[in-house]
């Protein structure tokens, strides 16, 4: 068992900042790569032992761990590493949401996001209504897609403003057709962004059902919603025609087409004939 | 925010700007009439997105050979002058109204590609600062809008109009675009200049206050939270991987941009893209010593920063002309068309052809700084699907070609 003092010195290797400029020029590879496989050969807690060497402000005096440990998880995105990454995901995976300060895990979260795979989903599924990291899970889930969507669509019930919010966005990120139904439900929200997410998520989806949502969005009042509402009224139709389903596409082209009649909106209408013609509508 | 000295400075810009409004509030223009004023229908409403730094530069540019009225300038840090008729802190304001034809974008990159699409989504022409995004995937959502509401974008930065007016530069876009030249044997190579040091991050500073005149949380938008430290905000953001790409970013557009059309690059990327660089930090850009990238026709481009590690020395530079082609080839070449000139921002507004620097062009000049940026930050060999705009076989480092937003901002 490797102690926190021992664990110290392998990561005070890592150079000293210009004092002067306040900038940081890490070592070589092959220097950075003997820190990395030091903390590595004492396993998990050699992991969990970086981790506790983070303060709960980044206010730049802890810099020599958090380089170590996102240094880590670039290292360990190298072919041969599996083993030694899914110990290093783990260890991190286990730091969330529990006693850690909200900034630390703010910061472990991060590093998942680009080393995690889907053993991490739970843990940062958990994440998903803390006020103060529900971002970073939710951007986190999205990169790493694997086993993110079950993640979202079980935290999405029982989340309300900002974290819900990000959920819709994120589900829309992954395209999840599994959402539909909740996705359909959030485009009749109070909040406009949470509108204006779902009517995204459902654009993106390409779901045949959202027709007439999406369009009722885009006939909003002038303003940022219409303008937002017609552009995913657009993508919805593109994504239509990707699918074979050319009858509701045309009806959006159609639509969008029919109801642009202002001088300022001809932009709109033009761009709706236009991919109507050219997909035979 | 400015890479160099602005005859047009920011204070001399807003106070004109003001006195302008004020005038034509008393009288407007197209009241006045006669000879020498625009009549209504000709004048064309601007808006300045992002008034620090390089913005009014990129106003400038915007209303080169055309008639622009400023009629809205928004910035984050303008809370304590907004009055949502000529200052703006919400870009979104200034894009609902229907008076506003051309909108320049001057703010920080992590903005770039968000309101030049909600722009297009308007119906409005774009001028956009360079770098044109802060990720792969950024810049083909741009270009897919722009073609989607056939609106014009223009990235600001203009090499390639000066270049592209030369006969030896002219007949290497040629032989390049002929594909007659198969394993191509050119290799350039930029070195210097690109200002790796001057921007590299600082990260021993602690969170602090944001002035009361910056909404903070506009600025950081769809990049990942942080709390306000100075350094994030106004120019030295270049050093922070949350808006932009240190000095690779900031500085290689120039050099790019021309190489972009004199070697026909245009419509591709490199295929493998490699970097000699110490690991980098997970915050703030730092030093590197070179990027050698390969295009799949076996032309080689790098970049030699000259400010760290040991000088590249796998190959000498080697330009592609036409002494270089056997007599065959080179009558080809010759025998072929010159390219059409270029079109001007400004007559791609007037006639809706394409400008030089358009989103396509743009796009793949960015992706050269990003694909440069990955194997940085991974430290990795990366090979890269030009066509599908991916990294093959590292879903690792292919979470850095399209990086998740902070809602309630989207792509």
């Amino acid at each position: 068992m490797i102690t926190q003092d021992a664990l110290r010195e392998i990561v005070n290797r890592v150079p000293e900042l210009d004092a002067k400029r306040g900038t940081f020029t890490g070592p070589t590879w092959e220097d950075a790569a003997a820190i990395f496989d030091a903390v590595l050969a004492a396993g998990r807690e050699g992991v969990v032992g970086v981790v506790a060497m983070l303060h709960d402000t980044d206010d730049g005096q802890d810099y020599k761990a958090r380089y170590v440990l996102h240094g880590l998880a670039q290292y360990l995105g190298r072919p041969g590493k599996e083993a030694a990454r899914a110990v290093f995901v783990e260890a991190l995976a286990s730091q969330l949401g529990g006693e850690r300060p909200k900034a630390v895990q703010g910061f472990v979260v991060r590093q998942l996001q680009v080393i995690g795979g889907k053993e991490a989903a739970p843990a940062l599924g958990k994440l998903l209504g803390d006020p103060d990291v529900h971002e970073f899970a939710a951007q986190a889930l999205v990169a790493i897609r694997s086993g993110a969507a079950e993640e979202l669509r079980k935290a999405l019930p029982g989340l309300k403003g900002g974290p819900r919010l990000t959920a819709l966005q994120a589900l829309g990120a992954l395209a999840d057709r599994d959402s539909a139904a909740e996705l359909r439900a959030a485009a009749a929200d109070a909040d406009l962004d949470a509108r204006l997410a779902a009517l995204w998520a459902l654009a993106r989806i390409g779901d045949a059902e959202s027709v007439d949502r999406v369009l009722k969005g885009a006939d909003a009042a002038p303003g940022w919603e219409r303008i937002r509402a017609t552009s995913a009224a657009l993508l919805l139709a593109e994504r239509l025609i990707a699918d074979g389903k050319k009858a509701e596409a045309f009806r959006v082209y159609r639509h969008l087409k029919d109801t642009r009649t202002d001088a300022a909106e001809a932009y709109v209408r033009d761009a709706a004939a236009d991919a109507l013609a050219r997909a035979g509508g | 925010m400015a890479t160099r000295a602005s005859k047009f400075g920011r204070r001399k810009f807003l106070k004109g700007a003001a006195a302008s409004a004020g005038l034509f509030t008393i009288v407007p223009p197209h009241v006045l009439g006669g000879p020498r004023h625009v009549p209504p229908s000709e004048m064309l409403g601007g808006a300045l997105i992002g008034c620090g730094g390089r913005g009014p530069g990129t106003y400038k540019e915007m209303t080169k050979d055309l008639q622009v009225e400023l009629r809205a300038q928004c910035d984050v840090k303008f809370r304590d002058k907004a009055d949502n008729k000529m200052f703006y802190t919400d870009f979104r304001r200034v894009l609902e109204r229907k008076d506003i034809d051309l909108v320049a974008i001057g703010t920080p990159p992590h903005w770039h590609a968000l309101i030049s699409i909600a722009a297009a989504e308007a119906g409005k022409d774009v001028l956009c600062e360079k770098p044109m995004t802060r990720f792969i995937a950024e810049g083909r959502a741009v270009v897919e809008t722009f073609r989607r509401y056939k609106r014009i974008f223009q990235i600001g930065t203009f090499g390639r109009f000066g270049v592209s007016k030369q006969r030896n530069n002219i007949d290497t876009h040629k032989i390049m675009r002929s594909g007659l030249v198969k394993d191509n044997p050119g290799v350039y190579v930029k070195s210097g200049g690109l200002k790796v040091k001057e921007w590299s991050g600082r990260i021993d500073l602690a969170p602090q206050t944001p002035p009361a005149s910056l909404d903070w949380d506009l600025y950081v938008g769809p990049s990942p939270w942080k709390p306000y430290v100075t350094r994030r905000h106004g120019g030295t953001h270049r050093g922070y991987w949350d808006y932009e790409g240190g000095g690779l970013a900031d500085m290689a557009q120039h050099t790019l941009d021309p190489f972009q059309w004199i070697y026909g690059k245009d419509d591709t990327s490199p295929v493998e893209i490699e970097a000699f660089a110490p690991p980098a930090h997970p915050e703030v850009t730092g030093m590197w010593a070179w990027i050698e990238m390969k295009y799949a026709d076996g032309f080689t481009l790098v970049l030699e920063s000259g400010e760290w590690g040991t000088p590249y020395e796998r190959k000498k530079a080697r330009p592609v002309t036409l002494a270089g082609l056997d007599e065959e080839t080179r009558a080809k070449v010759q025998a072929l068309p010159d390219p059409e000139p270029l079109v001007t921002f400004a007559e791609a507004v007037k006639t809706r052809k394409q400008p030089g620097g358009n989103a396509e062009a743009a796009h793949r000049c960015a992706t050269l700084l990003h694909l440069a940026n990955i194997a940085i930050r991974t430290g990795r060999k990366i090979k890269y699907d030009p066509v599908k705009e991916e990294i093959v076989g590292d879903e690792f480092a292919n979470r850095l070609v399209n990086v998740p937003m902070r809602a309630p901002w989207h792509l």
